[in-house]
């Protein structure tokens, strides 16, 4: 063994993960270089004191525990409240992939449809009662309050808190989903963006919120916000953002891991 | 027995998120450790922790069970970490808010010279570490306080098993240097 090779494993030696016979190789260059003895005692000696050090490092406060599971419950909230995609998928895998097949079951479908609607046509158009109406109304009002009220706190935990409670309101609030781009574009915690890119997917159906999804992409300075961005225009098939995708996955300024999902997003929404 | 860390992660990545409270209990003070040896600012480093976490059970179905969670955990740790610090760039970073003579626990009950003696050391060690630049630093942390084997650091830090060695060893070198102009700056 040369001095070379014994700096390279010197590291492998102090931690003794060395095998039994590089060991003794290595220990029988030690006998006979003075040097490498020397170094090897020096660095020993850091390397010992390295493991004192965390020993004297402060713990974290009982608050990083309390602010763990105030999250870890706030998303369990949102994954109970999000809408499941589960048996939505399972019945487009049963659609026929040949055209004429898809064109028979679609007339057939339609026959059956209006057959139906005129045999269980009502008389007289059934009228929801003024009370429970009003009763929704404020339901919903309530939960508009307050997911924008939480989304205005200081505490980001808080936040993430309002962003779980804009999955209760209805999909055509335009303040909640005004409230839901502001967080994405500016609030100053990353958990709580990328909680609210999540919770747009609710809204995905607004002309709004899909062009709002695409130009909020550049802005972005977080990697993980802007690949999940970039998901999110997957999931909702926002394919006329192929441009844009197309300039993301070109910049080089951005993010490599970015530019690889807009490539991905863009052979996705190509498809 | 208690379940690996991977088992439990993939009980996570399964849609068991309530368990990523197991997760927690057992590596946020590490986490905390690395990310105050790496800023020396501690409410920076309890908002990077919670910040880990989150994104552990966001990107929870990208978690592979091959894989091993130690590895995962700290590449997220270090994405998370590049994020806040260009956020923070700028920004004045505070240092040394922790007391660097604390004394370390004694085991063997030695002397009060000896106990002495021994904080100075340390404590020039933690200001030595301090000084190397953030890459030197980061590798022996995350080696010898988080006691990573190679393999999971080449995986952490994105390079060859071989290139890991090379570093660690320059980095040693590097301390060296650092707790020699210190001890002499102390001397003179």
């Amino acid at each position: 063994m040369n001095c070379d090779l014994a700096r390279l494993i010197l590291p492998e030696y102090l931690s003794e993960s060395l095998s039994e016979t590089q060991e003794l190789a290595f220990a029988s260059h030690l006998a006979e270089c003075e040097s490498c003895r020397a170094e090897t005692e020096r660095l020993g000696s850091l390397w010992r004191g390295l493991a004192l050090l965390p020993g004297t490092m402060p713990e974290p406060s009982a608050t990083v525990r309390d602010r763990f599971y105030e999250s870890l419950a706030a998303y369990r909230h949102g994954m109970e409240s999000a809408p499941k995609h589960g048996f939505k998928e399972k019945l487009a895998a049963l659609w026929p992939r040949q055209p004429a097949w898809q064109m028979g079951i679609s007339f057939a479908l339609l026959v059956l449809g209006v057959g139906a609607g005129y045999a269980i046509r009502p008389e007289k158009q059934h009228e929801v009662q003024p009370d429970v109406a009003q009763l929704r109304g404020e339901v919903s009002n309530m939960r508009q309050m307050v997911a924008l009220s939480l989304m205005q706190q200081q505490s980001a935990g808080e936040r993430l808190r309002g962003v779980s409670w804009a999955y209760r309101v209805e999909s055509s609030d335009t303040e909640v989903l005004s409230a839901l781009l502001s967080t994405v574009n500016s609030d100053q915690s990353i958990n709580v963006r990328i909680a609210a890119v999540d919770a747009l997917h609710a809204f995905g159906a607004s002309p709004v919120t899909r062009t709002a999804i695409v130009q909020s992409i550049p802005k972005q300075t977080s990697p993980l916000v802007q690949i999940a961005l970039i998901e999110l225009l997957v999931d909702l098939k926002v394919t006329d953002a192929a441009t844009e995708l197309k300039a993301l996955s070109s910049d080089e300024k951005i993010d490599v891991s970015v530019r690889e999902r807009a490539k991905w997003a863009l052979g996705k929404l190509l498809q | 027995m208690n379940a690996t860390d991977n088992a439990v992660m993939a009980q996570v990545s399964g849609g068991e998120v309530a368990k990523m409270a197991v997760l927690f209990e057992r590596h946020h003070r590490a986490l905390f450790r690395y990310f105050v040896s790496m800023n020396r600012n501690r409410e920076l480093s309890e908002d990077l922790v919670q910040d880990v976490f989150f994104r552990m059970l966001r990107y929870r179905a990208s978690y592979d069970p091959k894989q091993s969670f130690t590895a995962w955990m700290y590449q997220i740790a270090r994405n998370a970490n590049v994020d806040q610090a260009q956020k923070r760039r700028g920004e004045v970073v505070g240092i040394d808010e922790f007391d660097d003579r604390r004394p370390e626990p004694a085991s063997e009950a030695p002397g009060p010279e000896e106990i002495t003696a021994r904080s100075q050391d340390v404590a020039l060690l933690k200001r030595a570490l301090d000084r190397l630049s953030s890459d030197k630093r980061e590798i022996l942390v995350l080696s010898r306080f988080q006691g990573m084997k190679y393999d999971e650091l080449a995986s952490v830090l994105g390079c060859e098993v071989g290139t890991v060695k090379v570093r660690v060893y320059r980095a040693m070198r590097a301390l060296e240097q650092a707790y020699l102009t210190i001890s002499g700056e102390k001397t003179a």
